[in-house]
């Protein structure tokens, strides 16, 4: 009897014991820095001493009337419109391009279009600056499209895509292996064309991977940070400083942690509330077979 | 008559698709050769033409790299922040999403806390730049490779977690329940017989963690200011912002980088296309 009482108390305390260790990492790292950044958010706190005050909402208020957020705003929904609109484009050309039976070919294919994933973004940003520094230059016989204002959004837009595409290529090609071959059977029985098959077959069923791939290329291009920062440093002219941007030198920089803080907490909102609205939108279209 | 007009019909179609292909992989390929190409060249073979092939092969740009950039020493940083964490990554997690799948059903803690990791991944890093600094620096943790293997494991935990509970639902619990009968306590139950079951999904969790923290940018740039300390993605920060003009070398140190994350690649392909496949993947 005692036995089986100790067993018990085995049982019930391991349950608690197994999530300990990961909770605890998590609280570290997730937890207290969330907090903490809401509370450093309402001081004017300067990233070095150790004192500091309580400003209450005057952080806020400063951000809404700052002007010199506006520009990093205008960029980040800039890089978000032609990332997700190039990702959307690019990596769903792929699969399909990948889904047709090549052989040995498909294979290669999709390993050539995954390769840039395993790359850093720094990487990245090198292999590319000297792209559009040298090569460019010199084949085309242009300026470096990286020291022009007007391209320089888009010219990063294009080695983020080189870096992520891979990754959403495999989300739509599961999807796309995903859909009964006998939809397109009874489609070509009844006369479609291939691109009614594409549009009333192909495009709803992957509504899934839409979900998926639309939410995460609009995160991560709001959230651009490493490729611009090393590649152009937010230049020419502030020209490609994102939010993310503003805030890291917030902290280095101007010595503004408190303020750089009120601006990443209003980011966040802005992030959650745009990513579930996208999620919803995409989860009323998805069908069942 | 028709029929062969058909079948050349579609032979045509055919190859223009593999030519499409094949075109869109050099794209995808040349940034990748041109890194090759210009490695193997020397400064003066590179001012005179950017796309020329290099006239013969040389490796001094490598030897040059190797020596200026510390590239050992970052290869080790790396090694010892992205293994340790990732090991660290699979027990936490396993055992933590374990518990919580065995029990969300009984106790509303587990599934709260299952929904509370889950709503953590929408948070951006942006947020907790700035806290933790401000934590790492009141605890003297900033350039210490432990500390920034905490960081790492903390933030990977509840993704990791979120892969763990999903394929452990479809795991039956008649086996732990045998075990069970036979006496086994409930971490014997767990390491003996759910964690060697729960194989697939840790390669495909392991695997995809090696790649992101090895290729972790925005931690590393804020905890590692130190020179010692710096792991290859910060060290090629400064490096490439310093060498602007020594074009070979940069690349030749460029390649280095490259190596062991393409050897990685090759072995653990499967475990990584498969886990994209399933819907692993992380903003």
């Amino acid at each position: 009897m005692r036995l089986k009482g100790r067993k018990i108390t085995a049982r019930t305390t391991a349950k608690y014991v197994f999530l300990i260790p990961g909770l605890c990492f998590f609280a570290f790292a997730i937890m207290v820095p969330f907090f903490m950044g809401i509370h450093i958010a309402f001081t004017d706190w300067n990233g070095i001493t150790k004192d500091y005050n309580y400003v209450g909402f005057r952080n806020f208020a400063v951000a809404l009337g700052d002007r010199q957020l506006w520009e990093p705003v205008v960029i980040t929904l800039e890089f978000a419109l032609y990332g997700v609109i190039g990702n959307t484009l690019l990596s769903l050309g792929l699969a399909l391009l990948v889904n047709n039976r090549m052989g040995k070919l498909t294979t290669a294919a999709r390993t050539v279009f995954y390769i840039p994933c395993c790359f850093s973004a720094v990487l990245t940003a090198f292999l590319w600056k000297f792209v559009y520094k040298e090569i460019v230059t010199a084949v085309f016989g242009i300026k470096n499209p990286l020291g022009m204002p007007k391209w320089v959004v888009i010219c990063i837009v294009v080695m983020q895509l080189w870096n992520t595409c891979g990754i959403n290529m495999l989300v739509y090609l599961s999807g796309l292996k995903n859909i009964p071959l006998d939809l397109y059977e009874a489609a070509v029985m009844d006369g479609a064309s291939v691109i009614q098959k594409f549009r009333y077959i192909t495009l709803p069923m992957l509504t899934p991977s839409f979900t998926v791939c639309v939410t995460l290329a609009l995160t991560n291009f709001m959230k651009t940070f490493a490729l611009p920062l090393a590649s152009t440093g937010g230049g020419p002219a502030g020209a490609s400083r994102t939010i993310s941007i503003y805030i890291y030198e917030n902290l280095y920089r101007y010595n503004k942690a408190g303020y750089g803080e009120a601006i990443s907490v209003m980011f966040v909102v802005f992030l959650v509330i745009l990513s579930t609205a996208v999620q919803s939108f995409f989860r009323k279209r998805e069908v069942e077979i | 008559m028709r029929r062969r007009k058909y079948t050349q019909r579609k032979q045509i179609k055919r190859g223009l698709w593999c030519l499409l292909t094949l075109f869109v992989m050099c794209v995808f390929f040349y940034p990748i050769y041109t890194a090759v190409i210009t490695s193997l060249k020397t400064n003066q073979e590179i001012s005179r033409s950017v796309t020329a092939l290099p006239q013969r092969l040389g490796f001094e740009n490598y030897r040059d790299a190797m020596e200026r950039s510390d590239f050992m020493r970052s290869l080790i940083n790396t090694c010892i922040v992205t293994f340790p964490s990732v090991a660290l990554i699979v027990l936490c997690s396993s055992m933590g999403a374990y518990s919580i799948a065995r029990n969300a059903k009984q106790y509303r803690m587990f599934g709260w806390l299952d929904r509370i990791y889950l709503s953590s991944l929408m948070l951006p890093f942006q947020i907790m730049m700035v806290p933790i600094y401000k934590i790492y620096k009141t605890l003297g943790l900033q350039n210490s490779l432990f500390g920034m293997v905490l960081i790492l494991t903390g933030t990977s935990i509840a993704y990791a977690t979120f892969m763990y509970v999903g394929f452990i639902k479809s795991v039956p619990r008649e086996m732990e329940e045998a075990a069970e009968m036979d006496g086994c306590g409930p971490y014997k139950v767990f390491f003996q017989i759910v964690l060697p079951l729960l194989k697939p999904v840790t390669a495909t969790v392991a695997a995809l963690h090696v790649l992101w923290l090895w290729n972790d940018f925005n931690i590393a740039l804020i905890i590692l200011q130190k020179e010692q300390v710096r792991t290859l993605t910060v060290k090629q920060f400064y490096f490439f912002s310093q060498y602007t003009t020594e074009y070979g070398m940069a690349f030749a140190s460029a390649i280095l980088c490259m190596i062991p994350v393409l050897v990685f690649f090759l072995f653990a392909q499967k475990y990584l296309i498969e886990g994209v496949s399933a819907g692993a993947v992380k903003n």
